[in-house]
């Protein structure tokens, strides 16, 4: 590790180094590749940067931390892909944070978003830092505001109640809402899309139900999506609040767009801005490409709620250094992790042409420039669901799957059951029997990294 | 290998015995010759495989460098118990039988057309041969975007026909989607070798059938399959063992769903290697795999040494 010179620049220490940045193929890190010149400026070091899709980058990620030497010393670090079962090849950050030799973490630690730090940078104990937060992707629910005050009154004739999209709203509501379009409007084929393909999304998306009904995959859920644990217990997918979240779901899934079953995010939010749907939860993150294709036509709002709470899942991640790396190289490497989540730089990827994402730290939220781009018009589109999501991070409100090593297997039979139930082979009561039985299985096996 | 190295009882008489440490593994000329290639072939083959079967028997850690701790068979009693992967077996078998059959049928059909047209052969057989150039994963994507209930001219010439569902939304439709995108692509496959058979039966046989008054399907049935039999079998084992590992498509377009509809053994075999990284359990997929391939291949080419 090269030593600090008397009057060195902190930020030049690392000077001529050369680093590698993996990153699943994001906004923010498409915004960060298009203005890496003001970091390569700044400390001398060269960035490459490899964007991935995420079931590659996790495949990389593991292949190189046994490979025993970093090819990459920047790491997307996934909470549950990444993070949870890898936490051990990860540095530990606190090494860097406000040491001397290093640039200060403007704002410290306690600028992030507080849930957002504890899950997307934190495993299983509360003082180790492996990640900071770089995107703090939200499930919210996104609608075409120009239909919904077209038809309001009619529909709330109709319906017997406001169907103005928030937190107040139920998911039977919702419900109620996706079938009224279906029988009355023309504009859209449906009146809901669902990312209901058998893959992750399917988890994403019944995972909301899930929470609202007071659900949750194992006990002290929340907790566990919070910092994570190794050992998660039996899993409570057996519960009445569970099959009840899975019965509306399949409900639900039944009235929504039949392309529903082989959309995934990005089917989802390809079919709003087509015009095929009225409404569905997905990402905040879409809120830009929605805008360049509907502009001042979706609004934004948090999920409805069922009979315990509002829930929106969060699927954040963060960004870490690989244990594995060492010398100048590690110090590079937290130069950029540094840099690339400075308030700064957040607010550059906000304002970023290519890409986006929105910040993961409070202080850029507080800005007055920041503030106003929550309302049209603005240059800053993905701020437009700011109020949805600010009320999505509310530890009440937040969505938070399982932080355990063993999440891929568990997601895997999570999605696929759901699969089965929506394909009509098995109900919901018995769906969720079945994965939690598959679930307890995986758990029982363990996870060896 | 026994180019590779000469015993000592086979070496010339001479009238000292020769030490036998020295003798016994002396590379003989065409050994020294092999070695290379030999060498480079069990680091690239032999040694991996060695490896698989160490790891079918093991838990596979990799944070801190690849260890492998011992499990006996665990692995592969699991593998034996696990009715999830006799399920992608059962979907293996199905469509291995379905792109098959209709491989085949087409492709045979296609080849007795093609060898019927005397004039444009050539250019008729570049437009059969072309989606075989495409790369499996464009197939994929093609399949895709031409199935999607939003945009896929498919769906829309479906949906003038009277049909709701989305193509692979459905369990049924999915499979069925998959197989014929294969379908697609590698029915131009059998085209060729089957046409490249036809035109090695003889005239003099064709002409002969003729004078004795055999008709088109006669001939046909009596002459032209039994001839090319041997290279029709060829073209069937080559398919065969490409579908029992078919992947590109699928991943692409359903990545196994839904419903696990499509889930064959190649994919769950990904899954389980590079999403559950249970490399242990992934390793005994993979043998199964590949002795469900020799056995295929071993069974065509019975058949075929009884033919020829």
């Amino acid at each position: 590790m090269p030593k600090l010179g008397a009057g060195e620049d902190v930020w030049r220490r690392f000077a001529g180094t050369r680093i590698n940045f993996i990153s699943e193929n994001t906004a923010p890190t498409a915004a960060i590749a298009a203005n890496l010149a003001p970091f390569e400026k700044l400390t001398g070091i060269k960035v490459n940067i490899v964007n991935l899709e995420l079931s590659a980058l996790v495949q990389r990620v593991a292949l190189d931390m046994a490979s025993g030497d970093a090819q990459y010393q920047v790491i997307y670090a996934d909470p549950y892909q990444v993070l949870a079962p890898y936490s051990k090849g990860l540095a530990d950050l606190r090494e860097f944070i406000g040491k001397d030799g290093y640039p200060e973490l403007e704002g410290g630690l306690d600028d992030f978003i507080e849930t957002q730090l504890k899950a997307a940078g934190q495993f299983a104990a509360e003082e180790p830092v492996y990640a900071l937060p770089y995107d703090c992707p939200t499930m919210i629910w996104q609608y075409r505001a120009d239909l919904f005050e077209k038809y309001r009154e009619p529909m709330e004739q109709d319906l017997g109640f406001d169907p103005t999209p928030g937190a107040e709203r139920t998911w039977d509501e919702y419900y109620e809402i996706a079938r009224w379009f279906n029988e009355n409007v023309n504009e859209v084929a449906y009146g809901t899309g669902q990312q209901a393909k058998q893959h992750d999304s399917l988890m994403c998306d019944f995972s909301n139900l899930l929470w609202s009904y007071g659900g949750d995959y194992f006990e002290n859920g929340q907790e566990l999506g919070l910092l994570g644990v190794e050992e998660p217990g039996a899993c409570q997918l057996g519960s009445d609040e569970a099959v009840a979240a899975a019965t509306l779901y399949d409900k639900l899934v039944k009235v929504a767009h039949p392309a529903s079953a082989t959309w995934d995010w990005d089917g989802v939010g390809a079919a709003l801005r087509a015009g095929e749907i009225a409404m569905c939860p997905n990402w905040h993150e879409f809120a830009a490409s929605n805008e360049t294709s509907l502009p001042g036509k979706v609004d934004y709002a948090p999920l409805p709620r069922g009979p315990a709470r509002s829930s929106d899942h969060y699927g954040g991640c963060g960004i870490g250094i690989a244990d594995n790396a060492k010398g100048a190289v590690r110090g590079a490497a937290w130069l950029f992790v540094n840099w690339a989540t400075s308030p700064e730089v957040q607010l550059s990827n906000l304002k970023s042409k290519a890409g986006g994402g929105t910040p993961t730290r409070t202080s850029v939220y507080d800005r007055a420039e920041v503030k106003e781009a929550e309302q049209r018009p603005t240059e800053l589109p993905n701020m437009l669901t700011g109020p949805a999501v600010r009320t999505a991070w509310q530890p009440d409100n937040i969505g938070l799957r399982p932080k355990i090593p063993m999440w891929n297997a568990c997601d895997t039979a999570i999605f696929t059951g759901l699969s089965k139930m929506i394909a009509g082979q098995d109900d919901a009561e018995s769906t969720m029997a079945d994965i939690a039985e598959r679930i307890d299985g995986i758990v029982e096996r363990g996870w060896v990294a | 290998m026994s180019t590779a190295v000469r015993a000592a009882s086979t070496s010339p008489p001479t009238s000292k015995v020769p030490e036998p440490s020295r003798s016994r593994f002396r590379l003989t000329f065409p050994g020294a010759l092999m070695a290379p290639g030999i060498s480079i072939l069990a680091l690239l083959s032999i040694i991996p495989f060695l490896t698989l079967i160490v790891m079918s028997f093991s838990r596979v850690r990799l944070l801190g460098g690849l260890q492998l701790d011992w499990v006996g068979l665990d692995n592969w009693t699991r593998v034996l118990q696990d009715m999830d992967m006799w399920a992608s077996w059962w979907r293996t078998a199905i469509y291995l039988v379905a792109t098959l059959g209709l491989e085949m049928l087409l492709g045979v059909g296609i080849a007795l057309l093609l060898h019927r047209v005397v004039r444009g052969r050539g250019l008729l057989l570049s437009l059969v041969l072309l989606p075989m150039f495409v790369a499996p994963v464009i197939v994929g994507l093609l399949g895709r975007y031409l199935t999607d209930s939003t945009f896929g001219l498919y769906s829309w010439a479906l949906g003038k026909l009277g049909y709701e569902g989305d193509i692979l939304g459905g369990s049924a439709s999915a499979l069925t989607a998959v197989i014929l995108m294969d379908v697609w692509e590698w029915t131009p496959l059998i085209a060729m070798i089957t046409l490249a058979g036809l035109t090695g039966v003889s005239p003099s046989v064709l002409e002969a059938a003729s004078l004795d008054g055999a008709g088109y399907w006669q001939t046909l049935r009596h002459v032209v399959f039994p001839s090319i039999t041997g290279i029709l079998l060829v073209a069937f084992l080559i398919r065969a063992m490409d579908a029992v590992r078919y992947y590109d498509i699928i991943t692409v377009t359903t990545n196994g769903g839904p419903a696990d509809a499509t889930k064959t053994v190649p994919i769950r075999l990904f899954e389980t290697a590079f999403r559950f990284f249970d490399l242990g359990y992934a390793a005994a997929i993979g043998l199964m795999m590949l002795v469900v391939t020799i056995l295929i291949s071993k069974g065509f080419v019975a058949v075929l040494q009884r033919k020829v």
